[in-house]
């Protein structure tokens, strides 16, 4: 079988194919952020003049807010009362078992017909 | 001006003088080797020499 | 077996192919245990404490000790292929050789993505430490950039001089942060410390149910990601085939022991409602000790985490970029070799930009998420890797330094973990999840239809071994 010459690269072609993997790269952290649809939201429900025990600190928790820094209900009562919200749709977690099982399938597929290649050049050769 | 501001500085400068070495030392390194001594480095070199996996 | 002397200082790297220059060989098991515990240690001081805030306490215990097992999973599976495959780029390598280039090709990205990520995310907790500081001494509006820089940069310039030096500061600080885990947990427990525990007050019911629990598993992870990278060292390792294996289980070891004790002290000092939202909970358990002793210690201990993980993770990163280029499947410039000092120094001066864009524009936890998320990608890999290396190279067709028990039990649990750990990121990050797949999709497809032209064949398959069953 005839051995795979490959192309020799230009130094702008190795320059270009850099900012091209950069480029997707930047892409797809940032797209996210400036669609906003990046994170988790957290809600906070807060009750109106909040005590400690309306937010259900028994005096050990309240000595460890103090010691934090927290002085008082009012100051903790956000990052007691905010909560994820974990519902989700079944439709959405279909999608993404859709999308990583089908990313896996193509990617091996492509590696196992490139693979058989490389076996057959290595093994088959002089 | 107190001490963190100084340190601000300090860090500002300390990073340059870094970035500046590894930079130096680049540009030297690629001017006097040829690209074939650079690239000469290959996979299994070791494998090849001191293993026969027959068993 | 020849004569061959691998220690050898002349010939050392340099062999029958026409190599002028290779990477040095000169670490030891110790440096595979500073690599591997090095890189993850961080995660006991900072990140960990997020699934906390996903599910609970006892959520974020369990989420511990699961992601303990697929860990052990992952380090076993890892053991048995690289003491076989010892060649720098790690996982990698053994894709290239076991499932295919466009896999390999993949993986390389996971392992680059996941080490520069954790990198910048540490270069952020540097700054945000040296600002806390700051503020205690009565400075308030610290400027964090200069630190965050000064951190990338000196780390940068210690791997571009020398991986044994590298490694050594590795090993001297993890050793340090991981003391003084087990120092404050000392001080802090009844049999020495006396009273400042308070779990029986501070720990609440599982404010999420049993779906927090799963949730949870998101940021569990971040108690062990990066162990895998002690892979990377194989190429610079005297003797693979016995030090992987070693350091590797060594290291997920010593983490399960810091990950447990960091969980007990925390949650015995915090209310989970902070906790879970720590920038630096050990640190902030060492001021709730009362003692100014711990507390200096345990800042001490914060830095020296953040930056041995930096450290190892500019190692790792470079490795595998570095044998990506050498392979031509990046551009063939980086697989360059520093004649005196011997490491791939194009690779690390490249991922030096990447790093510092990451650590000065994106949020901390978007960047762990994003590390995280790779990680994941890189572990669902491990368990097809394996099944097919067993497959192709049954366990008499070739010699391994190690064989992991009980095959295939640990890959199968492995894949179940990595599912549940899929379904907890859905949770908190669905949309990142599908950027980051649809990113690899786009990528995998250039790779296939562009890049890989300029790659040669055969020659990429370097190990020697027989022709693989069934080709």
């Amino acid at each position: 079988m005839a051995r795979y010459t490959p192309p020799s690269q230009s130094r702008l072609g190795q320059i270009v194919d850099v900012v091209v993997l950069l480029a997707m790269t930047i892409g797809s952290l940032y797209i996210p952020l400036w669609l906003k649809l990046a994170g988790s939201d957290q809600t906070a429900n807060i009750p109106e003049n909040p005590t400690w025990e309306s937010l259900g600190q028994n005096p050990v928790m309240v000595e460890k807010w103090t010691q934090l820094g927290y002085a008082d209900p009012a100051s903790a009562a956000e990052l007691i009362t905010s909560r994820f919200d974990y519902s989700f749709s079944v439709g959405s977690l279909l999608a993404m078992i859709v999308v990583i099982v089908g990313y896996y399938t193509i990617m091996l597929r492509f590696s196992e017909k490139e693979y058989r290649e490389v076996i057959t050049e290595k093994f088959n050769g002089d | 001006m107190d001490i963190w501001n100084i340190m601000e500085y300090a860090a500002w400068a300390l990073a340059a003088i870094f970035g500046l070495i590894i930079v130096a030392d680049w540009l030297r390194t690629d001017s006097t080797y040829s690209e074939d001594v650079l690239m000469s480095s290959r996979e299994g070199e070791l494998e090849a020499m001191t293993e026969e996996h027959k068993i | 077996m020849t004569d061959f002397d691998i220690t050898s200082g002349e010939a050392d790297g340099m062999g029958p192919r026409g190599a002028k220059v290779g990477l040095l060989r000169v670490l030891g098991p110790a440096h595979v245990w500073a690599l591997g515990v090095g890189i993850v240690l961080v995660g006991e001081y900072m990140g960990w404490n997020f699934a906390v805030g996903k599910g609970g306490a006892y959520a974020a215990l369990i989420a511990c000790w699961f992601a303990g097992l697929l860990y052990s999973c992952v380090a076993m599976i890892d053991s048995e292929v690289t003491s076989t495959v010892a060649a720098a780029g790690g996982q990698y390598t053994q894709a290239k050789h076991i499932v295919g280039p466009l896999m390999a090709f993949n993986v390389g990205l996971y392992l680059v993505f996941a080490y520069t990520m954790l990198e910048a995310a540490n270069a952020i907790t540097v700054g945000f430490l040296i600002d806390t500081v700051a503020v205690m001494s009565g400075h308030d509006g610290l400027d964090q950039r200069p630190f965050i820089v000064l951190a990338i940069m000196f780390l940068a310039w210690l791997n571009y001089r020398g991986v044994l030096a590298t490694l050594t500061f590795s090993l001297v600080i993890t050793a340090i942060a991981f003391s003084a885990i087990i120092i404050l947990f000392l001080a802090t427990s009844p049999i020495f410390g006396g009273d400042v525990l308070r779990h029986k007050e501070l720990i609440t019911d599982l404010p999420y149910g049993w779906l927090g629990i799963l949730a949870a598993m998101h940021f569990g992870l971040w108690y062990y990601l990066g162990i895998e990278g002690t892979t990377q060292a194989a190429e610079e390792v005297r003797s693979p085939a016995r030090a992987l294996p070693f350091g590797t289980l060594a290291g997920i070891m010593t983490l399960l022991i810091a990950a447990t004790l960091t969980w007990y002290v925390c949650v015995g000092l915090m209310p989970w409602e902070y906790l879970g939202q720590a920038g630096v909970p050990l640190f902030d358990a060492a001021r709730l000790s009362g003692s100014t002793f711990l507390m200096i210690l345990l800042g001490i201990g914060t830095l020296f985490a953040t930056l041995a993980s930096a450290n190892g993770c500019i190692n790792d990163a470079s490795r595998a970029w570095f044998a990506m280029g050498r392979d031509h499947y990046l551009p063939s410039w980086f697989g360059a070799v520093h004649p005196v000092y011997r490491t791939p120094y194009r690779s690390i001066i490249f991922l030096v930009p990447i790093a510092l864009i990451f650590a000065l524009g994106a949020p901390l936890d978007q960047v762990i998420t994003f590390s995280i998320l790779s990680g994941l990608l890189e572990y669902t890999f491990m368990p097809i890797n394996v099944i097919l290396f067993r497959k192709k190279w049954p366990l008499d067709t070739i010699k391994r330094g190690y064989e992991h028990p009980f095959h295939p039990l640990p890959a199968i649990v492995l894949l179940c973990l990595c599912g549940i750990a899929f379904f907890a990121v859905f949770l908190g990050y669905g949309t990142q999840l599908v950027a980051m797949i649809v990113f690899y999709v786009i990528v995998s497809l250039w790779f296939h239809f562009w890049r890989y032209r300029f790659v040669r064949r055969a020659e990429q398959f370097t190990m020697p071994w027989p022709r693989p069953q069934g080709y």
